[in-house]
């Protein structure tokens, strides 16, 4: 179970802070106060810069906000929802405004991501999976990062690209093929 | 260490953290509620000055109306000094 889980209890008590937003917008604070600062970090890893963060943030919980009569749950959490929003507007800025997204390398995340293509020397890893990872194009590194570097589950990757978890599962497999071939050459 | 790359992505290897007080201080639930009222208020309830807009479209509408006028009563103003030309 990994930090982004949510058992069906905490989906269940969810949904009824939705509906009370859903009832009087001032009810969605406690669902501000709960993804605020996640959605921040997810939108600070992209950009590395605060205020552009906070900017793009405050979007991301405005077009919640207006939305949240929309949102009803099919099997896509709450969270997933939000995060989907979150990456919709920070791909948004970056086509807009032609500017150059970051991609936060996370040291463990490498490491995982060198073990399931096999190489078990670590300190060559950060550096030949970093080489590795320039030259795939940004759809594959969107799903490298969620998976790998902020550690989600398939079916998290999956609600956050909107792709079902099954699918999302068969474009990482096959990117991480795809690197293997890039290390070899 | 930053890199630049060619499909526009930086990758970083530094860790990025931020602490509870840096990510607090942009928070403001009051702003987000203010900003809900303001996109979600219906358009009759905006005063026309305050909507820059709507103020404009009206004003170019009432400039088209008024050149039309304006030209409907020049012809209305003309036509009959010709019709009396013409019966001379």
């Amino acid at each position: 179970m990994n930090q982004h889980h949510k058992s069906d209890k905490d989906i269940q008590l969810e949904l009824q802070q939705v509906n009370a937003a859903k009832e009087d917008p001032r009810h969605f604070n406690v669902l501000y106060e709960k993804y605020f600062k996640s959605i921040y970090v997810f939108i600070y890893r992209r950009t590395g810069d605060e205020e552009l963060t906070a900017d793009i943030t405050s979007c991301v919980f405005l077009k919640a906000l207006i939305n949240i009569k929309k949102y009803e749950y099919k099997g896509v959490p709450f969270s997933g929802w939000l995060f989907r929003i979150a990456f919709n507007e920070v791909n948004m800025y970056f086509r807009k405004n032609k500017a150059n997204r970051i991609v936060s390398i996370e040291q463990g995340g490498i490491l995982q991501m060198a073990q399931e293509v096999e190489i078990t020397n670590n300190t060559e890893a950060l550096k030949l999976m970093t080489n590795a990872l320039k030259k795939l194009d940004g759809d594959d590194i969107h799903l490298i990062e969620l998976r790998f570097f902020e550690k989600r589950s398939f079916a998290e990757v999956g609600e956050i690209i909107g792709i079902t978890g099954n699918n999302a599962k068969v474009r990482i497999y096959r990117i991480i093929d795809k690197l293997k071939r890039l290390m070899k050459l | 260490m930053k890199t630049k790359q060619k499909n526009a992505l930086k990758f970083e290897t530094d860790n990025i953290h931020l602490s509870d007080e840096q990510i607090d201080k942009h928070k403001n639930f009051n702003k987000l509620i203010h900003e809900y009222q303001a996109a979600t208020k219906p358009l009759y309830k905006t005063p026309l000055y305050k909507n820059k807009k709507v103020f404009l479209v009206v004003l170019i509408i009432l400039l088209i109306i008024f050149i039309i006028v304006e030209a409907i009563q020049k012809e209305e103003n003309n036509s009959p000094s010709q019709n009396i030309e013409q019966t001379k």
